[in-house]
């Protein structure tokens, strides 16, 4: 039971439910930001690309995070300058992040730690390759000339600089983490439940 | 090491003894460690517990360390004795595609690093494609992939016609003969951004006009309505310092992801969000004066304010 709380990773909540949307005010800047990405073409690009590069042969285990809610959060983590530990903390307790991460009720769980972990975030974006990011480019690219708001006749490019730094949490601590604190959490537990919890 | 060089530079003076003298300190150790990682691979090999796919990667990641070792050695003996090294120098042992990236700065040291290029629309500032090879290349090699991204753009675009790349402008480090012929074979314009000192006019004469479509040999494909469309758009430096300031506050200025593929993920998400944000702002009409009359000149669609203020209440 203490392995399940620990990983629980998604909205199990039994209290009152709260409409995000309603709560969002529609000036609200991240609202604003999140309602200009065509979600729907991003998410069906990263499904096909995992599906194609990691296919999974059964359907056991959790139901695995929304692709949408990774997907934003990973943007979020840019657009507001966050730590992957930081961003997931804000998921559970923002209800602007929780609309651009596409979540549209909410139910109430005082005792609920968070709704995703920052391993899981790691392992999404380890699977992120040069090829699908170009294409979640140009899906966005092409989601704004359809609508008629910016134009490539003329354009312009450049190079700058970007130093290569050292995190302070790397994604290979975070998944040594997550491992340790598993183990900690489960002492006697079967060990055909470890895949699960990985996941 | 890296600190230890700064100080050396430091001081109006290299200590050439000193530095000689530090890197065989720091070379003594590692000599051993090649016997040692040659032995480990023998033993790998052996290993019957280990599947094939393990010794493989174990193999692997070995092979890789000896010639990161073997190339540093190198690098640090030619360099102590003064000989330069332009290409292919190792500055990560861990990463051997971290290149340095000499910028021509004077006030900064060169930042290891990588070098993205973008290419963007320069009035609202909206980047099309992102560009991130391994190593410092020369400017002129980013411009023909970076238009091949666009134009895959292109063709996901439902709505027609078309839309097509009609000119492109880049600074002097883009000025490539080979890259503005391939550019016109496209039929593309290329409009140079000159040096600060000597701006290029946003409003050239007819003369001027009729001479950069002569040079392009682009008389029937582009009119001279887009070239001065393609002047007015890559008159002005700042506006490409402002989309690159815009990424690197987004994290783009500090790589904190691991490996080039982390670097692609890192720099490509903040292009993303970069976008989002400037969508955002063109949707609610807060641009520059001059990004509003050039969307006006592009007959781009404007955002009714009204229309949103009622939809509101």
């Amino acid at each position: 039971m203490r392995l399940l709380r620990h990983l629980q990773h998604w909205l199990t909540g039994q209290g009152l439910s709260i409409a995000v949307a309603d709560f969002v005010p529609e000036p609200h800047p991240v609202r604003q930001w999140a309602d200009t990405f065509p979600w729907a073409a991003l998410v069906a690009a990263v499904d096909r690309s995992f599906a194609q590069r990691f296919p999974t042969s059964r359907a056991r285990g959790r139901a695995a995070v929304s692709t949408r809610v990774l997907l934003a959060l990973e943007l979020l983590k840019q657009e507001l300058h966050c730590s992957d530990e930081q961003i997931c903390s804000q998921l559970r307790t923002d209800l602007a992040v929780m609309y651009a991460c596409g979540i549209r009720e909410v139910q109430v769980d005082r005792s609920q730690g968070h709704f995703v972990l920052p391993e899981v975030l790691a392992q999404f974006r380890s699977r992120i390759d040069a090829a699908l990011m170009d294409e979640l480019l140009a899906l966005q690219a092409a989601a704004a000339m359809d609508t008629g708001l910016v134009s490539p006749a003329h354009l312009v490019v450049d190079t700058f600089p970007s130093e290569q730094g050292s995190p302070r949490v790397n994604d290979a601590a975070t998944l040594y983490k997550a491992k340790k604190k598993s183990s900690r959490s489960s002492p006697t537990s079967p060990t055909s439940a470890l895949p699960r919890a990985r996941r | 090491m890296r600190r230890f060089g700064r100080q050396c530079r430091g001081q109006d003076q290299v200590f050439v003894s000193l530095v000689r003298q530090t890197e065989t300190q720091l070379l003594a150790p590692g000599q051993p460690v090649v016997g040692l990682a040659r032995a480990a691979q023998e033993c790998v090999q052996d290993a019957a517990h280990l599947t094939e796919d393990q010794q493989g990667r174990l193999a692997t990641q070995l092979t890789g360390a000896l010639a990161a070792h073997h190339q540093i050695v190198t690098q640090s003996r030619r360099l102590t004795t003064g000989k330069t090294l332009p290409q292919g120098k190792i500055v990560n042992a861990y990463d051997p595609t971290i290149a340095p990236i000499c910028k021509g700065k004077s006030n900064c040291p060169s930042q290891f690093g990588r070098k993205p290029g973008i290419i963007a629309e320069p009035a609202t500032g909206v980047i099309f494609a992102l560009h991130l090879p391994v190593g410092n290349p020369s400017d002129p090699s980013y411009v023909v992939p970076l238009v091949d991204k666009v134009q895959q753009a292109l063709g996901q675009v439902a709505s027609r016609p078309t839309p097509a790349i009609h000119s492109l402008a880049g600074d002097l480090a883009l000025n490539d003969s080979k890259v503005r012929e391939t550019l016109h074979g496209r039929g593309i314009l290329t409009v140079g951004i000159p040096q600060t000192v000597e701006p290029l006019t946003p409003a050239p004469t007819r003369e001027a006009i009729r001479r950069m479509l002569h040079e392009a040999g682009l008389h029937r494909k582009r009119t001279p309505h887009q070239v001065q469309l393609a002047c007015a758009a890559g008159y002005s430096r700042p506006v490409v310092e402002s989309i690159i300031a815009s990424l690197l506050c987004r994290g783009a200025a500090r790589i904190t992801y691991k490996g080039h593929r982390g670097a692609i993920v890192q720099i490509g998400m903040a292009v993303m969000a970069h976008n989002g944000a400037t969508v955002r702002r063109i949707l609610q009409d807060r641009l520059s004066k001059r990004a509003q009359k050039f969307r006006r000149l592009l007959r781009l669609k404007r955002h009714n304010v009204n229309e949103f203020k009622a939809s509101k209440n």
